[in-house]
């Protein structure tokens, strides 16, 4: 049985395979939502510190859409997919100049999709592409049916927001250099915003010094943005250099502008554009750290981790059971259950706080290490003395959990902790029920990551 | 110590780095008062001393050193500097600082640019930048020779820029170390005997595309053999290169069952200038080599691949000539030129300044194989 056809003229083949591209940037997988209305493309990369959406408006993207469904779920119909599989689909023969002697002659001109999922069938998502030279080239590919995991963005929260041309954003990106890993979003006074880029990997001896990567600070006029709207004096956001490249990269393809909206450190960042018939939405983790520079030994101990954009399953897996699909048994997120990667690092302590602080330290981006020094990041200068009001440790009457700092590339790490039942999340992902309840804290919970360990 | 100077010539600057990095990817840079002079030293192949003006990339250099002679020698990774340089490329101005950040020195580039604008945007701005195509309609253009007061054709541009022209200020940290004297005063040039011929070279464009291909072919060759000690030559295969002081040049392959060999005629060999010499020009190796005649040939072998690295530095686009050292070493000259405007009160005179690139290639023995010594260097003349 059919469940959903639809048609993509060429550029409909180019937009999706530009989408699917970016996709590809952040995760392996690729999950699929199917509505009446709308198709949506989504992925959460595996630390989940970044998730990506892109929301096609079925009435004007496609040539033609049809939307089937299934007796079990009319409303909508999910699966997830290999995206370099499908990707490859999109990519194989465009521009292929050896086997295209005239412009575009053996270029995609037409791509209908259908998904077959029925109980004792083949479940198949199968692609048809002809090309202006007159082939069709029919593929067949299997998917998994399981809900697509959607990160959630609280946009009142997101008191801060900029939006400026793609084209101006990806300008700015060409100028950082290879090898590194944060920016630093940050506006230092009234008419100028800062982008900085540095990187936490550490030079070990002397030679060593001259392979750290270029670092790159660019000073932009606030003019340049169409609207800056960062009420927060001197506030500090930091996201993933790859994933925020590759937002740009894309959005550079639609010319579009870029808004982007947040909160705090260690909340997450959504940006979004608008294409013709498309909508582009992502979320990011950021980084930050609020802390006092006379408490050196506390500040070191103030590090935590967790997860980005509070993913939650949707659905429920077994609501597909008639599907022959392979269908993966209930389960948290499978990066929740992983067992965590070894970790070189102590333990990383939660702290609860009240509101954070006006200013941002990043000492703390960094892991406590005893030569902790070496860690301190490039950009020093931060006016510390005015901090030193921010040095309490204050208990968060609120129940969520809102740690000093995140360190994305420790998520992983800290895993260990959020599946015995620490994070949000995984109150979240274990017990249906709670979906849209705020989590709570237990004491236990706080005990274990040393804050009170004396 | 302090180091902080202007850019200018970036464009050549970058070239230079550039054709430097193709060669090793860590430089020693030594700057005096006079000079800045780029060594890249690699573990094999070849080197490159490359000796500036200080003002053929600086400009309004303040330097000051507590060393002997006012130097200061730095070690610099050159694909971050080349990578700062792209920024600078299309820079207002662009400034060069030695400073300390955290403790570890760094040159950090202080780049101004603007945001130019040009194609489609989106919002508003799109609105402008149609307005402004409509105006550039052929219709416009012709009216407008007619009509000095049709004002379309001054509102579009200044629209365009009074909305897109933004500046801004980029700052690349490029990590670097500073070198103590007594390390790197040690560190010669290498010292080349008088060469026995010197030829211009043909565009190293075509050069290199041919020398490429003899590269390719010689490991093709070598496979096609079909054996293992071909294979080890296959991987470092040796060119010939040999010229005359009648204008010829040779580039040629030889393998077991390949011999193939490009000839360019009708070059130039330049007149030696007498007063640079240390032996009368009469008794000067090229002279003997001139009179006994075209076929008296100067060869050296060079490794395909490190030649392919050398040949790099034609993105100079300079004047290249070759100064061969029968069975010993390749000098290669290489003379680029900057413009310079001076503007007068009155009038401007131009002066056209070129600097002298030069390349040595050493004997290399059939056992250790050929070493290529590049030796870049750019003089007044």
């Amino acid at each position: 049985m059919v469940l959903l056809r639809f048609t993509l003229s060429e550029e409909g083949v180019n937009a999706l395979r530009d989408a699917l591209a970016c996709l590809n940037k952040f995760s392996d997988e690729v999950s699929l939502e199917a509505k009446r209305d709308k198709l949506v493309f989504t992925a959460l990369n595996s630390s989940k510190s970044a998730y990506a959406a892109f929301s096609f408006a079925t009435n004007r993207f496609f040539s033609k859409y049809q939307y089937e469904g299934v007796p079990q779920n009319r409303e909508k119909f999910f699966c997830k997919l290999y995206n370099r599989a499908l990707l490859s689909l999109f990519r194989a023969r465009t521009g292929d100049p050896i086997h295209d002697p005239e412009k575009g002659g053996s270029a995609i001109e037409r791509c209908d999709v259908a998904i077959q999922d029925e109980a004792g069938k083949k479940s198949r998502f199968i692609v048809k592409i002809a090309c202006r030279n007159g082939m069709t080239t029919k593929y067949r590919l299997p998917f998994e049916v399981s809900p697509p995991v959607h990160a959630k963005f609280d946009r009142d929260e997101a008191l801060h927001s900029w939006s400026i041309s793609s084209r101006t954003l990806r300008q700015l990106m060409d100028h950082f250099g290879p090898g590194i890993e944060y920016l630093d979003i940050h506006s230092d006074d009234d008419s100028t915003v800062s982008f900085t880029c540095f990187t936490e990997k550490v030079a070990s001896g002397n030679a060593e010094v001259l392979k750290k990567p270029l670092h790159t600070s660019i000073a932009v006029e606030k003019d340049e943005f169409d609207s800056f709207d960062v009420t927060e004096d001197k506030l500090h956001i930091v996201v993933s250099v790859k994933d925020f490249r590759a937002i740009t990269q894309h959005a550079a393809f639609l010319g579009s502008d870029v808004s982007a909206q947040y909160s705090i450190p260690s909340r997450p960042m959504q940006i979004r554009y608008d294409g013709d018939g498309v909508k582009c939405e992502f979320l990011l983790m950021t980084v930050g750290e609020r802390g006092a520079p006379g408490q050196q030994r506390a500040k070191k101990a103030r590090t935590g981790a967790r997860p980005t954009a509070r993913a939650q399953q949707l659905e429920a897996a077994a609501s597909r059971a008639t599907s022959n699909a392979p269908t993966p048994a209930p389960r948290p997120t499978p990066a929740a259950r992983r067992e965590p990667m070894p970790s070189l690092r102590p333990t990383a302590p939660r702290q609860s706080q009240r509101p954070p602080p006006a200013t941002l330290d990043h000492d703390s981006l960094f892991v406590p290490q005893d030569d902790d020094y070496q860690w301190e990041p490039v950009r020093m200068n931060e006016d510390e003395d005015e901090e030193e009001g921010d040095a309490r440790l204050e208990w968060d009457a609120s129940d969520r959990p809102n740690p000093s700092a995140i360190k994305m590339s420790s998520v992983m790490a800290n895993q260990a902790a959020q599946r015995s039942g620490t994070g949000p999340d995984n109150s979240v992902e274990q017990d249906q029920a709670l979906s849209y309840l705020e989590p709570t804290q237990r004491l236990s919970q706080a005990r274990q990551f040393g804050l009170f360990n004396d | 110590m302090r180091f902080k100077t202007n850019l200018k010539n970036i464009r050549t600057f970058s070239k230079l780095v550039a054709a430097l990095s193709s060669l090793e990817k860590i430089a020693w840079l030594r700057l005096d008062d006079e000079h800045v002079r780029f060594t890249v030293i690699p573990d094999t192949g070849s080197q490159v001393w490359a000796l500036l003006p200080m003002e053929f990339i600086f400009d309004n250099v303040q330097l000051q050193s507590a060393e002997a002679q006012n130097t200061i020698n730095l070690e610099l990774p050159l694909v971050p500097l080349q990578r700062a340089l792209r920024s600078a490329l299309n820079a207002t101005s662009a400034s060069l600082r030695l400073t300390k950040k955290d403790g570890i020195p760094i040159l950090s580039m202080t780049i101004q640019t603007s945001t130019v604008a040009q194609g489609n945007q989106g919002g508003g701005l799109g609105s402008y930048s149609r307005f402004s195509r409509g105006d550039n309609g052929p219709g416009h253009v012709a009216g407008g020779f007619g009509d000095d007061d049709d004002g379309i054709f001054n509102i579009e541009p200044l629209e365009t820029h009074l909305h897109r022209e933004r500046e801004k200020i980029i700052t690349q940290d490029i990590p670097v170390r500073v070198l103590h004297p007594d390390n790197v005063e040690m560190i010669m040039q290498p010292k080349v005997r008088e060469p026995d011929v010197h030829i211009q070279l043909p565009p190293l464009l075509q050069l290199k595309a041919i020398s490429d291909r003899f590269t390719k072919l010689a490991a093709a060759s070598t496979r096609a053999s079909n054996s293992a000690v071909a294979t080890a030559a296959a991987s470092n295969p040796k060119l010939e290169l040999s010229a005359n002081m009648h204008g010829s040049l040779r580039l040629s392959l030889t393998t077991d069952t390949l011999d193939v060999t490009s000839q360019w005629d009708s070059l130039e060999n330049p007149e030696l200038d007498p007063s640079q010499l240390h032996c009368p020009l009469e008794e000067h190796p090229s002279t003997i080599f001139r009179e006994a005649g075209p076929d008296k040939w100067a060869s050296v072998r060079v490794d395909g691949k490190d030649w392919s690295k050398v040949l790099s530095v034609g993105r100079l686009e300079g004047r290249v000539i070759a100064c061969f050292a029968d069975e010993h070493a390749l000098i290669l000259e290489c003379f680029f030129y900057l413009v310079f405007y001076w503007t007068g009160s009155l009038l401007s005179t131009r002066l056209i300044k070129p600097a002298v690139l030069r390349i040595v290639i050493q004997r290399m023995s059939a056992i250790t194989g050929p070493l290529l010594v590049v030796s870049l260097q750019a003089e007044n003349m």
